[in-house]
């Protein structure tokens, strides 16, 4: 039950609130610079980019690359990657895609999500194996 | 002054959201022994199921405040679910070389997701009709 500490909720929730916010001001700035029709390209983009940032941390703290501490880790990768990439946003527009009857669009973001999502793990990963060990 | 009415709902369904998800992955890990991520796999489903019921409640209901919109689908739901967390899972399930959990996790993931998205729309239509 350690998890219940007040400290480690903290983190979590101050990770959280930056990356829902971040991620509804990205997705409002797409829609204002593309196209009201478009926020799925920003969805896209902090998915993909959410996948590359934890990667990159949790590689750090597992293999010993950078000491993180827990708060630390916590409050970036289960706060803030955790709620600035979201699962629900994305399964919601794959099925207005179909919906809209836009069968290879729908294709294209359902599946190409999951995919780029595994490149960015890959690049997150490869990134923090290149960075100098402390 | 909406600028900020907008920002603290999204703000209050984020830490709530974000914290249902880390204490069910958390209970999950110390009640379940298991390899595969079934917490993040349910998170993800039911937040599919959740998203499909709100969306479709807002569209259905005149008058529905966008802010509470705000709250439970961009705030809390974005916030519950994560595509982070299931592309690391996939890595970690993959490295410890289960293929067929990989594969499953991976793949059923987004196909279960797409489908509870669909269940949760239909049952909304039921309510609102």
């Amino acid at each position: 039950m350690d998890y219940l500490k007040g400290r480690y909720s903290l983190a979590v929730a101050i990770g959280a609130i930056f990356g829902a916010l971040s991620r509804f001001y990205i997705i409002e700035f797409v829609k204002a610079a593309l196209g009201k029709n478009l926020g799925f390209c920003g969805t896209f983009l902090i998915n993909v980019s959410g996948c590359v940032l934890i990667a990159y941390i949790l590689t750090l703290a597992i293999e010993n690359i950078r000491i993180i501490s827990p708060e630390l880790r916590l409050m970036t990768t289960t706060g803030f990657c955790g709620a600035y990439t979201t699962f629900s946003s994305y399964g919601l527009e794959s099925k207005m895609f179909l919906d809209k009857g836009e069968i290879i669009m729908m294709l294209i973001y359902w599946i190409g999500s999951a995919i780029a999502g595994m490149i960015g793990i890959q690049i997150g990963l490869l990134l923090a194996r290149a960075s100098p060990k402390h | 002054m909406s600028d900020i009415i907008n920002a603290f709902a999204i703000a209050s369904g984020a830490f709530t959201g974000a914290l249902s998800r880390f204490y069910i992955t958390e209970w999950a890990k110390a009640k379940f022994d298991a390899k595969f991520p079934y917490a993040t796999f349910a998170i993800n489903l039911t937040g599919c199921l959740a998203v499909g019921f709100f969306f479709t409640i807002s569209q259905g209901i005149t008058g529905y405040p966008p802010e509470l919109d705000l709250l439970i689908r961009t705030g809390f739901l974005g916030s519950y679910t994560t595509f982070s967390t299931y592309g690391f899972d996939t890595l970690t399930l993959w490295r410890s070389k289960q293929a067929i959990a990989t594969a499953f996790y991976w793949a059923g993931s987004i196909i279960l997701g797409l489908g509870a998205v669909i269940l949760g729309v239909a049952i909304a239509q039921i309510v609102v009709r």
